[in-house]
């Protein structure tokens, strides 16, 4: 132990007398030498949230994405689905900062899966499976009900333009890239390993209200393209987005425009602004769950109930 | 919709379970596997503000540039029970700054104001050797600067004032933006029952 050996004496004095002070000191004083009733004061030790909250996080994932998957496939209601987004946006975007999302759990997962050295927590575990589960049944419902990311781009959706269906394809496969890319980066060894999706993502700089300038640039730039091509980042870039595309393929249940229930109109068509609906059946791989096709529908929804209102009052006399 | 499920939806349930079952098995894998929770830490031993022997290097603020949320994450924590508890406070005062009337050097070291002293029990002006102080830092006006912590070390402190990464602000990022940036590769991941026990944290394995 080094001795403590202070002294003024060589300090520059404006004041006259400079005070001598030399104390050699081999060890910290403890309780007993400063005596006097002295007590050592804790030191302080912020704990992380604790595991309990990390569970309720899991939970409610796994209650949104049933609310999500009820609301929008049987009620049917773009009015609820809305509102279920913007509640997970304050809760898992804004309130939680954007962390942990199974969007960059890809990574983690990637990790823990080949690497001896490193293991996750099963909330995790959990937050990357959940939405991948509920896929395979019903399709994209974390994309519409669930991700911030996600509620993000919907809700500056303004007006969006007809992607040409070869440029759309070309676009959709970028986000296998970005996948493969970021899996490839996951896997080096650890001294060398980054996390891309993390890295880039595009809206965790809005969440935190800080952020690296770059990052804050790259979400600014997807919200404006945002209004003019539907949600570009789940549709040309998420990796999350190309598994769910894979599990949703065979999916039982989910968005269905139905031939022996609906019109046949095409209304449903138009409305969609992610390219979703072709020859007027839903894509499940591309269904971002928004229900805008069921608000379009003059058969369900909101706007049937207002053509009933309709008939019943307009007969003459 | 007829009874009887098409081709095409037998295929499909197949290869639905297939991968529910695979799904799942690699899920079991993970959760075996996991362990409790790790957080980040700053390794004393390794941070070049605090590490023991290290003299006449800058101060390195990284921890203030680097960290991803607004007022960073890593603050100076005292361990009192490895203070000197000095009546002139290497990293309190600017020892080589001009004395006052009083005797004591006129300019504090931290830029930020966080550090009070606070005499313990009498103090004796006649024997300042033998006088206590304790120097308290207030977590919410500290930076995580590590100028403190460079005063506090040889020759002339103990080093009982280190840097700590403090979990009611750390989000846990994948990989710590201050980790990325550290000279001294100091961030390290450690359980967290390590991080809130241990005095003197060191690196495991």
């Amino acid at each position: 132990m080094a001795v403590l050996f202070l002294s003024l004496t060589s300090a520059p004095s404006v004041y006259g007398q400079a005070i001598q002070y030399e104390r050699p000191i081999e060890a910290a004083p403890q309780q007993e030498d400063i005596g006097a009733g002295y007590v050592t004061p804790e030191v302080q030790k912020p704990r992380p949230r604790d595991y309990w909250l990390q569970v309720l996080d899991v939970v409610l994932l796994a209650a949104a994405l049933g609310i999500s998957v009820w609301i929008v496939v049987r009620r049917r209601s773009r009015k609820g689905l809305v509102a279920l987004s913007i509640g997970c946006l304050a809760y898992f975007g804004f309130y939680r900062e954007g962390c942990i999302c199974p969007v960059g759990s890809i990574q983690n997962v990637v990790v823990s899966l080949t690497d001896p050295h490193y293991s996750i927590p099963i909330v995790v575990t959990a937050t990357f499976f959940l939405p991948l589960v509920v896929a395979l049944f019903f399709g994209r419902a974390f994309c519409g009900g669930v991700c911030a990311l996600g509620a993000m781009q919907e809700l500056v959706v303004l007006k969006p333009i007809e992607v040409p269906r070869r440029l759309d394809q070309a676009l959709g496969l970028l986000k296998y890239v970005y996948l493969g890319l970021a899996i490839w980066i996951a896997l080096q060894p650890a001294a060398t390993r980054d996390f891309l999706i993390c890295r880039f993502d595009p809206f965790v700089g809005f969440f935190r209200r800080t952020g690296f300038p770059h990052m804050l640039m790259i979400g600014g730039g997807f919200l404006l393209v945002g209004m003019f091509v539907g949600r570009p980042y789940c549709r040309y870039l998420c990796p999350y987005g190309s598994l769910l595309a894979w599990c949703s393929r065979l999916a039982k249940w989910g968005v269905t425009v139905n031939p022996s229930t609906e019109l046949e109109c095409g209304l449903c068509t138009g409305s969609c602004p992610y390219g979703a609906i072709e020859r007027r059946r839903a894509v499940r791989r591309k269904c971002l769950y928004c229900a805008r096709c069921y608000a379009a529908c003059p058969h369900v929804g909101e706007l049937a109930r207002a053509k009933a209102d309709l008939v019943t009052i307009s007969p003459p006399g | 919709m007829s009874g009887n499920p098409t081709r095409r939806d037998v295929l499909a349930t197949a290869a639905r379970t297939t991968v529910v079952a695979g799904l799942a098995g690699a899920a079991a894998f993970l959760v075996r596997k996991a362990q409790g929770q790790v957080v980040w830490q700053v390794d004393a031993a390794k941070c070049v503000n605090s590490r023991l022997g290290e003299v006449g290097v800058e101060v390195c603020g990284r921890c203030v540039t680097e960290c991803v949320v607004s007022l960073s994450a890593v603050r100076a924590v005292n361990e009192y029970s490895k203070c000197g508890r000095c009546a002139i406070c290497p990293a309190y005062f600017n020892i080589t700054s001009a004395v006052d009337e009083l005797g004591l050097p006129s300019e504090k070291r931290c830029p930020r104001d966080a550090i009070q002293r606070k005499p313990i029990g009498k103090v004796d002006p006649e024997d300042p050797a033998n006088n206590y102080f304790e120097y308290v830092i207030d977590e919410e006006k500290c930076d995580g600067c590590g100028k403190c912590v460079m005063g506090c070390k040889e020759p002339l402190g103990l080093g009982s004032i280190v840097l700590r990464v403090r979990y009611n602000r750390c989000v846990d990022c994948n990989r710590c933006a201050i980790s990325m940036a550290c000279p001294k590769d100091a961030l390290m991941k450690i359980p967290v029952e390590e991080a809130l026990k241990a005095v003197q944290i060191e690196r495991q394995s």
